[in-house]
């Protein structure tokens, strides 16, 4: 459940469409080496589209990881502030993914339950099209851009310890299609 | 002379919708929907563990995240012939009510109502005019003069900061914006506090799926969610009630909110419930099982052909030969090797692009068909066949909505006007308020199997050697949903998800049939090409959702939208 006040790392992207699966990857990388104190909450939200908005509504900090288009090779992790993502202008919509990041900020604005503060570390995709898996250069991206989450929750007060034994980050997407997979937690 | 319109929108989303039109005399004459991204995002599951195939399918699409979960166990249990535990379909059905009442919500609202409602006319408003107003239609106690001053204001001062924010893509002082000062600045302040109860309908899913958006509680064969009343880790009694708290506060919301607004739109925009009918052959799959096998359900579905409502034929079962047989999807007209129209048992996925072509393959979606027809599916197909066959909540919340929108209007209402892009609407809100009825009925029936001491929630799944195949429908907040599995030995051999919006979207098929949207834009109107206002309203009535993709932000703010007038 979401608590307000609390600071939130959202990984946002598609699993099934190769390097969009950056945001999902650092949430794994994240939870599986570090533990997080109370007051920290780290999600992976997929692709929601406006449906982000409650995702943001009342948090104090958002920390965002996603692919972004822009310059750079892939790999090349840029950082945004709330202004930076807030200076674009809207389009017509067509479906509900149309409406996204922006606009979610502008609703909540409105309504004055917007994030104090948001920041967002988008990596320069090098493949995305329909298929499991990381190209190289932004794989080594994921322990780059957690580190970066490390950096930023410890400088707003909430650093994160690292786990005694870290688990093997091996996210559920990229299990083998042949291999036999685990029972189910029932 | 004729003149075309594009509406492509280049958004930091892939996969999007282009609509073409071609007006002449002010009306469209001739529409094409494509859907400009290649899906078959289901080639990712062969070879996979049939138990596992709902984790993947439920991330086709970050919008529609639950539905493509719940249409992926039924069709493996379909396969198995598997039973389901009673709490594990409650359970289900809560977790589906709540997603699609938020849908719903979050549609008319957030996505839709800029195109009827006009925030700039809003600031000539007088609260205590529009306070009076509302109260003539709803007992809602958030629509005082002061509430409505402060929203009022609110908004001024966006304006005068030059930011209106949300409101950027609205097309104001349109010639088509219709609606008194005093409507807009309600439906403004019933859009502010629909983001509110958007986030609580969510929590609903979180206290039940485990997480969100993305739920963790379904396995094939039942629910993860253990039942035990006094434990803290489990689903117990504490939050049972908060779900139930949430489903009572979003009720009131969709009857004292949603329900007026929708009438009140409807009334004041009568012509609306004229255009926008296109295919008047609907499609509606049964949902909300009432039992272990889905034999029993309380959404009633079947098919409707040519608006006739006594030519209703209902789909009853979870293993309905009438719907198994009659599906078929055509390439005739997308981007795929060949011509054919398959069987989903039997289709394969070759993409093959061959650029826009009117007259030819002009599509990345493909054309569903119903014994060879063209079907419209969504909230309005349901409604329709709920009211057909008697289905109480349906006919009753229909009724009441023609009532007072007529009453609006000042003319009689009859169920004929839904046919049309303002009864798309109205549908969807006559739908929502059955189903927070639905909701609250299926807690109950939930807390009572508990209280009898069941706390079954999962039947394990055995997979024979050889082949099985199987088929799962949902009647999604997009309307019918299916799944198709091939499984052999053990693992998927083939799998086929027929998406809403394929029914909805999709192009024409070998006979040249248009889609439900090509069909519904002729004859609509178009005041000014540049801002083709009226051609969005008919789409957006759909409820569009084709993107089911790609997530890559923009910062850069390049180009994101275009409205080609050429």
């Amino acid at each position: 459940m979401l608590t307000p006040g609390e600071v939130r790392v959202l990984g946002l992207g598609n699993v099934l469409m190769g390097d969009d699966a950056l945001g999902p990857w650092v949430i794994e990388e994240l939870l599986a080496n570090w533990e997080f104190p109370q007051g920290v909450c780290v999600l992976d939200v997929g692709t929601p589209g406006l449906d982000l908005t409650p995702y943001l509504a009342d948090a104090d900090t958002v920390i965002l990881i996603d692919t972004v288009k822009a310059d750079g090779a892939p790999g090349t992790i840029h950082s945004y502030s709330s202004e930076e993502l807030l200076a674009r202008p809207g389009g017509p919509r067509l479906s509900p993914h149309d409406p996204g990041l922006t606009d979610a900020l502008l609703a909540l604005d409105l309504v004055g339950c917007a994030p104090r503060e948001i920041l967002l570390f988008g990596v320069v995709p090098g493949m995305v099209a329909r298929g499991i898996g990381l190209t190289p250069a932004v794989r080594t991206a994921v322990v780059q851009a957690a580190a970066r989450v490390v950096e930023r929750l410890s400088c707003l007060g909430f650093p994160p310890r690292p786990r005694p034994r870290p688990a093997c980050v091996s996210p559920w997407w990229e299990r083998p299609a042949a291999a036999d997979s685990a029972e189910l937690p029932v | 002379m004729s003149k075309r319109i594009v509406v492509d929108p280049v958004t930091r989303i892939e996969g999007h919708l282009r609509i073409d039109v071609e007006v002449d005399g002010g009306k469209v004459q001739k529409a094409w929907s494509s859907g400009q991204m290649f899906r078959g995002i289901e080639t990712i599951l062969l070879g996979r563990d049939p138990r596992d195939a709902w984790l993947f399918t439920q991330r086709f699409c970050g919008v529609c995240t639950t539905v493509h979960a719940i249409a992926s166990v039924r069709a493996v249990e379909n396969a198995l012939k598997l039973e389901v535990p009673l709490n594990a379909q409650y359970i289900r059905n809560l977790i589906v009510m709540a997603h699609a009442m938020h849908d719903h919500i979050v549609h008319f609202y957030q996505l839709s109502a800029l195109d009827w409602v006009d925030v700039v006319s809003a600031l000539k408003a007088d609260p205590a005019r529009a306070s009076a107003l509302a109260e003539s239609l709803s007992p809602w106690p958030k629509n005082g003069r002061l509430e409505l001053a402060a929203v009022r204001d609110k908004v001024q001062g966006f304006v005068e900061a030059g930011q209106l924010g949300i409101f950027t893509n609205g097309y104001w002082g349109h010639p088509a914006m219709k609606l008194p000062p005093e409507v807009n600045l309600l439906a403004v302040s019933h859009y502010l506090q629909a983001l509110e109860y958007q986030r609580k309908v969510n929590q609903i899913v979180a206290i039940l799926g485990g997480k969100t958006p993305n739920i963790q509680n379904l396995a094939v064969g039942g629910v993860a969610n253990a039942i035990n009343l006094d434990n803290e880790a489990t689903l117990n009694m504490n939050k049972l009630y908060m779900v139930k708290d949430i489903l009572d506060e979003i009720g009131t919301f969709i009857e004292q909110v949603y329900f007026p607004d929708v009438c009140a739109i409807a009334g004041m925009y009568p012509e609306w419930l004229g255009y926008g009918a296109g295919v008047t052959n609907y499609l509606a799959v049964p949902d909300l099982p009432l039992d272990t096998r889905g034999r029993k359900f309380d959404l009633p579905g079947g098919t409707i052909f040519e608006g006739d409502l006594a030519s209703v034929k209902q789909i009853r079962t979870f293993d309905d030969w009438y719907f198994k047989r009659n599906v078929t999807e055509s390439i005739a007209h997308a981007w795929y090797d060949g011509q054919w129209s398959k069987h989903p048992f039997e289709e394969e996925t070759v993409p093959r692009y061959t650029g826009f072509e009117d007259s030819r393959k002009y599509s990345w979606v493909k054309a569903p068909r119903f014994q060879g027809k063209v079907m419209q599916v969504g909230p309005l197909a349901q409604v329709l066949v709920g009211y057909a066959v008697g289905h109480e909540p349906t006919r009753r919340w229909t009724d009441k909505t023609l009532q007072t929108a007529g009453a609006v209007a000042k003319a009689e209402a009859t169920p004929a006007v839904l046919h049309s892009t303002l009864g798309r609407h109205a549908a969807r809100m006559i739908r929502a308020c059955v189903l927070s009825e639905l909701a609250r009925k299926h807690w109950a029936l939930l807390a009572a199997n508990i209280g009898k001491g069941d706390t079954a929630i999962f039947n394990q799944p055995v997979f024979p050697d050889g082949e099985q195949r199987g088929f799962g429908f949902h009647e999604a907040p997009r309307g019918v949903l299916s799944h198709w599995i091939v499984i052999r030995d053990g693992k998927i051999a083939n799998y086929q998800a027929v998406v809403p919006s394929t029914w909805n979207a999709g192009p024409r098929d070998e006979k040249d049939q248009p889609g439900p949207y090509e069909a519904s834009l002729v004859g609509n109107p178009v005041a000014n090409p540049e801002l083709p206002l009226e051609v969005l309203r008919t789409i957006h009535s759909f409820d569009p959702c084709i993107a089911c993709a790609v997530h890559t932000l923009d910062p850069g703010g390049r180009e994101i939208a275009r409205v080609r007038a050429l």
